[in-house]
Formats: structure tokens, sequence, C-alpha cells
């Protein structure tokens, strides 16, 4: 048979790879090797093996493989010892006997495979696909990430800049100074409307071309009015970088306000009116509830203002309004997505620091004086459902105890477990759905708690015991569980919103323009931590009184007998 | 641990060279691992560990098209259920267990699917397997908490009647558009439907419907492949098959002719309008032409209805197009509101446009812009470790491929104005064939709108979706 020097053909270099044990050999390896491996892998979640010996191994078995083939196929195990393979005498050879030790083997292999399907847990994926996955690691909360930068242009424009190269897109926004609260009587609501009037036309842009240069560049856009601010968003691909900033720049210093799309733009939020307040009873109640807790302060008007107002603008508020809020020392601008601050910076220059800065405008100097007692509202109106709504004055976004009631308010209504979720809807079934959320801005804000009743449902009882419980927190406080409960919601709640660009922009723009800085955002883990559980204890007890209170319900007309009984 | 379990039938590895790479021409999903247990339930495992947190998506096949008709809503009370305990746990301990951790889990049926989704801190990844399979193999399904469930889903309906009209109107439109077709049944029932449904129902709705052969699981975000893999086969590989056979729905024809259904809210200070027909099935083969057609007539905000009824005109805050698309053809519909006395006005300029639509096609420049913008959004459709996560599990449960995805930018690309021009005449009614759903005033609005077409009217209070035979109830 074939040694050195002899011509091998296929068929014979196969039978003597056959006769040498070779296959036998192969097939004893791989499946050795294997079992290794699923041990090795079975083992280092239990014993915490560090991913790179799994590795380790597998590379040992791969290197290892060729030279056990060629040992296989040089070497013949002998009666006297490891001889190379052309030395051994072919009469004397042993390899049938080693060939059977070896099928042994082989069917030990087998047996063990087959009792690793059956017995142990067999896992999923093929070794490769373990190895293959890169050790990815989550970023941590480790304070202001560096890639963030910050200027101020000379007209007082605030830039922020957060480079986030996930997705080829941009989320810019800015953030104007301007909301209900620098509203007065006759002109509510025009902060909201000033919000629509940015899209119509400007010296260079005609009604609706804004929309169209954004949408056919591949972006949207929206906006949205508060108490305390106007904010505008667009999100667009990386390409329509400047496109954006032209158009920006362009109603930011020359929009023009004609007539006909005063009248046009009246009509849409008139609708908006009543689709959003006429005919939603929860909305209806919001707004009659925020008017009477509040007797001084503008938080009183409703945002998207009276129907009278709305009725009523004229070409001039608009103007006034333009200039004395529009101005870039008021406004904080956002930008977060596939860019450099470098180029936002210098787009910004191009663009936006030409627009000239203005007087700031005047303060809000009326601050709502203490309350005095109980106040009470009630709506009746077309109703299945009956409402009651609770509010009571509570901090300014910017008050330390905000944090502290933000925690108060998880415990008391977020989730399935929450403590007035899981009394009033699961356990005493007096409401189908109950709610909470912070009005919260520049001044002092409410703290809001909303419920829907089943139809019939008992209004007096609910309030009775929503007071009840409110004032069980104050005396009693909330357990370490609850409070752990609440931090974890808010840091999933905080991760949730850095997992987007929308989300990173519109954090980093709430913290500067309420906080006064971008980097508060980043003190996050460590505030949540310092609230402790006195603290939560003490809010509830200076919020959580009747005489703080404005109470709403509503009703139809039918209902009200039973809730006077 | 069962021998006969965890045997893995079909070690598929999808391997996707370029990690969330998005070129110019559309977005390429990113790696992901893709197995399938040997009872049929298919694990979806994509890392993306952008925030330290975890994300499931579990699709049951099935869903609201399983619910017998007089039981419409049993599908989604039942996903609603399996919250209120499982495993060990009664329904406040599994409400706690997930509140405790910061987490968020919801259930809900959809047309064609049960949905699982969850959210969890990246350290809580085994507590939202153990409570997913609790839910799925384990639930509590008790009665008194069914009752409770389903007292408080039919409360929701009347609450949505006093304040959330734009959120039921599409449910008349559906129903009063397909009829007795599974499509037209209200996936979260109707207060009569609801009534009806019993705890054995329930019961057997779970054993018929839900099982391992259904199953999807996509996990996405910040966790350890390995572990994950491990943890979910150890779950799940054991779970049962559905009993039953998963519902086989045929095609609804498209309507012709006018039907007009009105429905009165005595005091409404506006008309809500849906303006309907049948229209495409998921998989329709021209979707990049239809997208861009329903992007310029009515799906963005310079839409040609939008641009009509809001911007020239202010009759409305919005109007839009909507595409319902599932395993057989949905609806494509009109949706708008305006004040209760221009109600006329405005359905009549939408179907002006709409039969501007039909006749004018979409030019050259506006097939770009609209092009553009489908390009622009879709990335961030994509964005975080979820909503991959639900692409995932959406594609695989419905027989999809990653091609949906990462061939659709190129199919945008190749659009033409023919294309759209031909999808347009396939997909949209014209407004000669238009099944119309009117919700307002009727006493101030009956004698106009009939002029639509014939014309049926039912109270608001009415406990169901559709006009009933009067001996119905």
């Amino acid at each position: 048979m074939g040694g050195p020097g002899t011509t091998i053909t296929i068929m014979s270099l196969f039978s003597e790879l056959r006769r040498r044990n070779v296959f036998k050999v192969l097939a004893v390896y791989l499946i050795a090797g294997w079992l290794i491996i699923k041990l090795l892998h079975h083992l280092h979640p239990v014993i915490g093996l560090p991913h790179w010996i799994e590795k380790l191994v597998g590379l040992m078995l791969i290197v290892g493989l060729p030279l056990a083939l060629y040992f296989a196929y040089i070497y013949e195990i002998t009666p006297v010892g490891l001889k190379k393979a052309v030395d051994v005498d072919q009469t004397q050879s042993i390899v049938y006997k080693t060939g059977q030790k070896l099928n042994a083997a082989l069917a030990v292999m087998i047996v063990l495979l087959l009792a690793a399907m059956v017995v142990g847990r067999l896992f999923p994926e093929p070794p490769a696909l373990i190895d293959d996955s890169p050790v990815m690691q989550a970023p941590t909360m480790q304070g202001v990430p560096p890639a963030i930068r910050s200027v101020t242009l000379e007209n007082g424009l605030e830039i922020i800049v957060w480079p986030d190269h996930d997705i080829p897109n941009v989320a810019l926004y800015y953030f104007v100074r301007v909301g209900g609260r620098n509203e007065y009587p006759g002109i509510t609501g025009l902060s909201h409307f000033f919000e629509h009037m940015m899209f119509s036309g400007t010296e260079d842009l005609e009604p609706g071309e804004f929309d169209r240069i954004m949408e056919a560049a591949g972006g949207h856009n929206n906006a949205y009015t508060t108490n305390d601010i106007t904010v505008y968003q667009d999100w667009f691909p990386r390409s329509a970088l400047e496109t954006v900033f032209e158009i920006e720049s362009e109603r930011l210093e020359n929009l023009e306000f004609s007539p006909e799309a005063i009248e046009s733009e009246r009509g849409v939020v008139t609708s908006e009116r009543r689709t959003t307040v006429d005919n939603n009873n929860i909305n209806k109640l919001v707004e009659q509830v925020r008017a009477t807790a509040y007797v001084a302060h503008p938080y009183q008007f409703p945002i998207i203002g009276w129907p009278s107002d709305i009725a009523a603008w004229t070409q001039e508020d608009f103007e006034n309004f333009y200039r004395t809020y529009y101005a870039p020392n008021n406004i904080t601008m956002v930008v977060v997505g596939d860019v450099t601050p470098e180029e936002i910076f210098e787009l910004a220059e191009d663009y936006l620091e030409d627009i000239p800065a203005q007087e700031p405008p005047a303060d809000v100097r009326t601050v709502e004086p203490e309350q005095q007692g109980e106040r009470r509202v009630v709506i009746e109106t077309d109703a299945q459902t009956p409402l009651l709504h609770v509010a009571f004055h509570a901090g300014a976004a910017a008050d330390p105890e905000t944090l502290a009631m933000r925690l108060l308010l998880s415990i008391l209504v977020y989730g399935d477990s929450a403590r007035l979720h899981r009394l009033f809807v699961e356990e005493e079934q007096l409401a189908i759905a109950i709610g909470a959320f912070p009005f919260e801005g520049f001044d002092p804000g409410l703290v809001y708690f909303y419920a829907t009743l089943p139809p019939g449902g008992d209004l007096g009882l609910l309030e009775q015991r929503l007071f009840e419980e409110l004032a069980r927190i104050a005396e009693e406080g909330v357990s370490e569980a609850e409070l752990e409960k609440a931090r974890n919601i808010a840091l999933a709640e905080f991760w949730g919103t850095m997992a987007t660009i929308n989300g990173k922009a519109a954090s980093l723009g709430e913290a500067a323009v309420f906080h006064g800085s971008y980097e508060k955002l980043f003190d996050f883990a460590q505030d949540i931590e310092a609230v402790s559980g006195e603290t939560l204890k003490a809010v509830a007890g200076r919020v959580f009184r009747r005489d703080n209170a404005t109470i709403g319900m509503l009703y139809a007309p039918a209902v009200e007998a039973e809730v006077e009984e | 641990m069962n021998p006969a379990r965890t045997h893995i039938r079909l070690p598929v590895l999808l391997l996707l060279l370029l990690a969330g790479s998005v070129f110019a021409e559309g977005v390429t999903l990113p790696a992901f691992h893709h197995f399938e247990l040997d009872n049929g339930t298919a694990l979806l495992l994509s890392q993306q560990p952008e925030v330290p947190l975890v994300s499931v998506t579990a699709i049951l096949r099935g869903g609201a098209v399983a619910d017998p008709p007089e039981h419409s809503g049993l599908a989604n009370l039942l996903a609603s259920l399996l919250e209120k305990g499982a495993g060990d746990r009664d329904a406040a301990q599994f409400a706690e267990a997930v509140g405790a951790s910061g987490g968020s889990l919801s259930s809900r049926a959809d047309l064609e699917t049960i949905t699982i989704s969850a959210t969890f801190l990246a350290r809580d990844a085994g507590l939202m397997v153990e409570l997913l399979s609790d839910m799925l193999l384990r639930p509590g399904l008790d009665e008194a908490e069914l009752e409770k469930l389903r007292d408080r889903s039919i409360n929701f309906i009347r609450a949505a009647k006093d304040t959330n009209l734009n959120a039921l109107l599409p449910i008349y439109g559906q129903a009063f558009l397909f009829g007795e077709h599974p499509y037209g049944s209200p996936v979260s029932g109707s207060e009569t439907t609801l009534a009806g449904i019993s705890h054995e129902d329930v019961l057997d709705f779970y054993e018929q419907q839900l099982g391992g052969d259904r199953l999807t699981i996509a996990v996405s975000g910040d966790f350890d492949v390995a572990l994950m893999s491990a943890r979910l086969s150890d779950a799940f590989g054991d779970w049962r098959p559905a009993a039953g056979p998963l519902p086989d729905i045929a095609a609804a024809g498209r309507q012709a002719g006018r039907r007009v259904l009105l429905i009165d809210k005595p005091g409404a200070t506006q008309t809500y309008f849906w303006l309907g027909n049948i229209g495409v099935a998921r998989d329709y083969e021209n979707r990049a032409a239809l997208d861009i057609a329903n992007t310029v007539f009515g799906g963005r905000f310079t839409s040609m209805l939008n641009t009509e009824l809001r911007v020239n005109s202010g009759l409305t805050y919005g109007a839009r197009s909507q595409l319902s698309r599932a395993s057989q053809p949905g609806s494509v519909a009109i949706t708008s509101f305006t004040a209760t006395e221009s109600t006329i006005e405005a359905i009549d300029l939408a179907l002006i446009v709409l039969g501007r639509l039909h006749e004018f096609g979409v030019d050259e420049e506006t097939l770009e812009s609209a092009r553009n913008y489908i390009l622009g959004r879709f990335p961030t459709a994509l964005e975080t470790a979820a909503q991959l996560g639900n692409q995932l599990a959406g594609l695989e449960a419905f027989g999809l491929d990653v091609s949906f995805i990462n061939d659709y930018g190129a199919a945008l690309m190749s659009t033409d104005t023919a294309a759209v021009a031909a999808v347009i005449d396939a997909v949209f009614a014209s407004s000669d064939d238009l099944v119309f759903v009117l919700l307002g005033d009727a006493g101030l609005i009956r004698e106009q709108v009939s002029k639509y077409g014939p014309l049926i009217e039912m109270p608001i209070t009415e406990p169901h979706f559709r006009p009933q035979p009067a001996t119905d109830e």
C-alpha cells in the first residue's frame, strides 16, 4: 500500500485513511469537542466562568483538530508504543484493534451525546453563535456624557448638541419661554394660537411651504404649547440638516401674518378646541378645575384659550407677541442625532446669529395667594361615566420637593400595583380608572388626580376614600419597598427616554429650561436615591390637605340626586 | 427537566452583516439570532445594549378573529386576564412583581394576534422571562378577576363614548363595512358581547387558541444571548400546541354603491366621519407604491386631504386616510371631524379630493417628496430595542421575512408615477362606492346627510357597534 514515493489515487488515500482510523478519530474528536463546549457553556452561568474560557477552549479544539488527524495518519499505536505508520510492518499492524477501541470510544461518545440531549440541557445555538456575540455593554449613569456640547450665540440663543449616530436622523427641538402663564384676559390661548401661526407664511415662504419643504426633504415636525413653554420639534434625516436651519431661521426672523391665514387657522383651532375640550368630558372638567384652583395666577387659563378670545385675536396681537417672545435670547435649541457639535454651531452662526436679541419679556409677577379652603366645581352634562378630579397646589418644577412628589405619585397611581389603583379599581371597584400627574412649571403648579367612575358610581364615596388614603400617606408615610419601587420605575423611565433621539432632546431641553442647565439631567439617579421616605411623608402632609384642594365633579343631571343624597 | 422537551429542531442563524446599518435607500435589520424550539415556538434574539433595558414581544397567532361573533372581545379579555395572576402569584402579587422592579408589561389582542409586550431593567431579564412564561403556560384565569375585567371593559366603552369619539369611530366604521365578516367584530368587544362572555368561554379559548405552536418571542436590548436562549428554551420548549385550528379567514369583497350609518350623539358640537371600503392585505405586492399613494392622499401633514380640509379651509383640526392591513384585505378609509354646521361642506370636500386623487394621480415631484418622507422616517421606526423586537416578532408571526424591511427602500426607489396611479385605481374605491359612518347630532344633520345614500341610524347609547335587528337583545 501507499508509502512515500508511491503514487496515491484518491481511492487508495481514502482506504488508507480508513485503515489508519483517521475517520474514527475525526468522529470521536468532533463529538468529544462538542460535548466539552456544551459542558463549559452549561457551567458558565452556574459557576461564573468568564466568556473567554469558552472561546479559548473552542479555539484550542479547532487548532487541535488538524493536529489530531495528522497524528492519526502519521502514527500508529503498536504493542511496543507509538510508531510512524510507514515504519510499522503491516503484518504486525494492530490498527484493526485500535479501530475497535475507537469504535467503542465512539459508541461511548454517542451514548454521552444522546444522554446530553436527553438528560441535560441542550443549548439552542451552535457554539459559533455564542462565540460570535460581541460582548456589548449598556451605558451606566456616570455623570454628563462628554460628547454633549453647548454654546450661547451672541444674540443670546442657547444651543445644546448631543451627537448620537445610532440612526442617520436628527431631532431638533427649540424651547420658547412663553406659554399660558404669559397671557391675560383677552389674549388667553394666544401662545397656542401663535404656535399654529408659526407654520403659516414668511417673507420668502408661502403659507404651507414650511411643511412642504420639510416633508419633501424627508422630515416632519410638530409643536406643542404648555402653561410655561412652546416647543417646536423637527425630525429629519441628516441630509436635510441645512434645509431645516434655513427654513427655521426664516420663520424665526421673518414670519408674516396674513389675515387669510389667521382666519383659516382660527377655524382649525376652534376645531381643535371642539374635539379636545368640548366633546371630551375629561378635558372639559380639567379646564374648569384649573380655572377654579387659581384665582390670581395665569395658570388658571386654558392653554387653548377661552372661545371668545380665540374668536377675537388681531394681527397686532401676533406682531407684539412675536417680537417679545420669539427672540433668540428667549429660546433654547437642542439638537440630538447624527451630527457633530461643530457643524451645528457653524450652521447656527450662519443662519441664526443675525436674528436680533430683544429686551427680555416682562416677568410674570402674580403669585397665587395661599388657598383659604376647599373649592368645588361641578359640570352637569351628558355623561354615562361620572368623573372625579381633585387638584392640590404644589411646587414649581425646580423645587426640591417636586421630585419627591413625582415618586409619591408613582407609588399612588403608576401601574396595576399602585396603591390607589389596587384599592379603588381592583378591590373596592369605586372607579374604572384613576391617574394623577403633576402640572409643574416655572411657578407653583398642581398635583392633579383624576378618576373615571362606572355608570351610577358613587362620587361622594370615592372622594371620601381618596382623601382618607392621601391622609394615610401623610400620617404613615410609605414603605421602603414602595420607595424602592418608585425609584426603579423612575430609573426605567429615564432609560426609556435615553433610548431615542427624541427622548434625549426633550429631556435635555426640559432640564435646561426648567432646572437651569442640561447637566442637571444627569444628576437624576443620585437625586432619586437621595429622596427619603421622610421627605415623601412630609410632602404628602403639606400638599394633600382639604383646604388646599379643588374638587371637580362631572355627571349627568339625572345622577345628581344620588350624589347629593 | 422533561426529556422530551428541549431538543432544538432547527437552529437557523440569520446573520446580516451590517448591524443597524441604514442606507440612503432604506433600513437593514441588524443581526439577530433566530431558532425554533421543538414545539414550534420561534425565538428571535437581538442584542441592542444602547441602554440598560431589555424588552420582549411575544406574539400568538390567532387573536380576535377566533372570537365567536356573539362573544367578540373574548381574545382581548383573555389577553388582559393573563396579567391578572399567573404561576404562584395572584393578581396583586403579579402586578407587584412587575411594578416593584420598575418594569412595564401589557397584554392585548389584535385582529389576528395576542401580543404581550414588556420592558424591564436589564438586571431583571430573568424575572421578565419568568413572568411571561407564567402568563402563557400557567395563567391563573381566575373567575372573579375575569368578572372585574369584563365589567370594567364594558364601562371603558361607555367612558369612551363620553370622551374619546375619535377612537370609537373606526370601530363603528369596520363593523358597518365588514358586517358579519370577522374583521367587522370589534377586537375589544361591545357592551353586549362582553356581557355574554363566561369563565368557561375564556378557559376554552385558552385551550383552543393558545399554545407553543402559535408563539413567537422576540427579545431585544441589553441581555446575554446564551443565557437568554437557555432561559427561553427551558421556559417555553414544553408548551403544548393549541388544541383548535387557526381561524380560516376569507377575503371580504369590495362594496359596491353607497350606504350610510348615522350614529346619534345629541348635543355633539361636531360630526366625526369615516368613509371607507375594502382595501388590501398585509402582503400586498405593491406595498411601496400604495404607501406612497396613501402618504400623498392622507398620510402626512401636507397630504391632499389635510391640505384641503385643514390648511386651506380651516374646517378641521385634522383629516387623513388610513389603511388597515391584515392577512386578508382590511379597510381603507378617509377620516376627519368638523363643526356640525360644516358637516356637508367637509364631507363633500373630502369626496372632491378623492376624485382628484383618481383623476390626476401623483406627479413626479410629489412622488419624490412622499418617497423622501417615508424613507426619512423609516429609521426612527426601528430606533429602540423594543421597536426592533416588535418588528422581528411581527415578521415571524405573519410569515414575512427580512426582505419585508430590507428590500422596502429599494422598492420605494423603483416606484414610478404609473405604478402609483395603478395602485390608486386598484385600492382606493371611488366616491360612488363608499360606506359612510357619521357620528354627531343626528337631529341637526340627518336630512342633509341622507343625500349620500340609504341611511340607517342608531343612538350612541346602543350597546353594540353595528345596527342590530330589533330582536337581537
